[in-house]
C-alpha cells in the first residue's frame, strides 16, 4: 500500500516536505504570554522555598496531638470517676448549710464557730443558725457566748 | 510511557536545575521550547485563544509539578507528552460543550447574522495560519496524524519518543505519519517535489518547440 522507502526517506529529513514546512511562518507565543510563564516560574519557588516540609511536620505533629486528646484525655478520666462524683456530691447536698461536724475530733475553735453562726444569722439562715448553736452548744457546753450568736 | 532511561539531555539537566531553585534554567529551558510548543498547539487546535490558554496550561504544569520530576526521558517528551494530554482534554472538553448546546445553538443561529470565520476574533490567527496550501493540508488532517507530523518537525522526536508522547504503538505512530505524508505531499507545489521540476520543464520546452513560429 505504502512505498516502502517513503517514511524512512522523510524520517532521514531533508525532504521537500520537511523544507517546505521549515519555510513556512513560525509563529510564537504572543509576549505577555512569556512574561506570565516565566513570572509564575519565579513566583513558584518565591512562594515555598521550605513550606511543604514544615507543612508536612505540622500536620504530622497535630494528628499525633489530636490521637493522644482521643486515647489519654479528659473524657477517659471523668468517665471512670462518674460514680464517686454523684456519691460526693450527694454528700454535699446533705451538709449544705452545716459549718462544722459534731464529731469532737472535727470541731473547730469556738470563736470561729460562733463568729460563722452570727454571718448565718445576719444572712438570713435563722433555723439553720439555731441548729447551728445547738451543736456548737454540744461541743462547747460551758463556753460563754457573746449576744449575736444566741438564740432568740 | 516514559519509563526507560536515557543519557540526561541538556533540557533535562536544565529542568532539575528549576527543580533545585534555579529560575534562570527555566527561562533557558523556556526559550528553547516556547516556539515548538506553541505551534503544536496552535496547529492543533486550530484556534489562537485556546492555543495560548493550553500553552499556559502545560507550562503551569511544569512548573506545579517541578518537585516530582525525574529525568526518565528526554525533556521534549516529557513536556510535549503533557502538551498531549492538554490538547485532548481540551478536545474532549470540546466535544462536551458543543453536544450540550446543540440545541442552544440552533436557536442562536436562527437570530444571529452568519460572519465569516476570518472575521471572527479567534478566527484570525487561525485564518492567517491556513494561507499556504501546506498549512491548509495539514489543518484537514486527522488530528492524529497532525500530532504525529507536528511532533518530529517541531521537535525532531523519534517514532519511539512520539509514541511515548501519544501513548501508542510504534506501527500505529508509523501508519499515522505515512498517511500524514502522503496526503501533504499532495499540497506541495510540483515545483517543491524531487523530479517533478525536470520533468515539467522537459515537457513545457516540448511544447514551446511545437508552438514556435517555423
Amino acid at each position: 500500500m505504502h512505498p516502502p522507502d517513503e517514511l524512512d526517506d522523510y524520517l532521514r529529513g531533508g525532504t521537500p516536505l520537511s523544507r517546505q514546512y521549515q519555510s513556512e511562518s513560525a509563529p510564537a507565543p504572543p509576549h505577555a504570554l512569556d512574561r506570565r510563564v516565566l513570572k509564575a516560574s519565579r513566583q513558584a519557588h518565591d512562594r515555598s522555598p521550605c513550606l511543604a516540609p514544615l507543612a508536612f511536620a505540622a500536620s504530622v505533629l497535630l494528628s499525633m496531638a489530636l490521637v493522644l486528646a482521643i486515647v489519654f484525655g479528659p473524657q477517659t478520666v471523668k468517665h471512670g470517676n462518674d460514680a464517686p462524683r454523684l456519691v460526693r456530691t450527694a454528700a454535699r447536698a446533705d451538709t449544705a448549710l452545716r459549718l462544722y461536724s459534731s464529731d469532737p475530733l472535727r470541731v473547730r475553735a469556738p470563736a470561729a464557730w460562733l463568729a460563722d453562726i452570727a454571718a448565718m444569722r445576719r444572712a438570713g439562715h435563722t433555723r439553720e443558725a439555731d441548729a447551728e448553736f445547738r451543736r456548737f452548744r454540744s461541743a462547747y457546753p460551758g463556753y460563754s457566748t457573746g449576744a449575736p450568736a444566741n438564740p432568740p | 510511557m516514559l519509563e526507560r532511561m536515557e543519557p540526561l539531555d541538556e533540557d533535562a539537566r536544565l529542568m532539575l536545575r528549576y527543580r533545585d531553585g534555579d529560575t534562570a534554567a527555566f527561562s533557558a529551558l523556556y526559550s528553547r521550547h516556547k516556539g515548538p510548543l506553541y505551534r503544536y498547539l496552535l496547529r492543533q487546535v486550530r484556534n489562537a485563544v485556546l492555543a495560548a490558554d493550553l500553552f499556559q496550561e502545560v507550562w503551569s504544569h511544569v512548573v506545579a509539578t517541578r518537585a516530582r520530576y525525574e529525568a526518565r526521558a528526554k525533556f521534549a517528551t516529557y513536556l510535549f507528552h503533557i502538551a498531549h494530554n492538554c490538547t485532548i482534554d481540551s478536545f474532549r472538553r470540546d466535544l462536551r460543550a458543543k453536544r450540550s448546546s446543540r440545541s442552544d445553538e440552533a436557536d442562536a443561529q436562527a437570530l444571529e447574522p452568519e460572519v465569516p470565520e476570518y472575521q471572527r476574533p479567534d478566527g484570525i490567527a487561525e485564518f492567517a495560519e491556513q494561507q499556504s496550501a501546506l498549512l491548509a493540508a495539514l489543518g484537514a488532517l486527522p488530528h492524529e496524524q497532525r500530532e504525529a507530523f507536528l511532533l518530529h518537525e517541531e521537535t525532531g522526536l523519534t517514532i519511539e519518543e512520539i509514541a511515548r508522547v501519544t501513548a501508542v504503538g510504534l506501527e500505529t505512530v508509523k501508519s499515522r505519519l505515512r498517511y500524514a505524508i502522503r496526503k501533504l505531499k499532495k499540497s506541495l507545489l510540483p515545483a517543491h517535489l524531487p523530479g517533478v521540476q525536470p520533468l515539467r520543464a522537459a515537457r513545457d520546452l516540448k511544447a514551446d518547440r511545437l508552438n514556435a513560429p517555423a
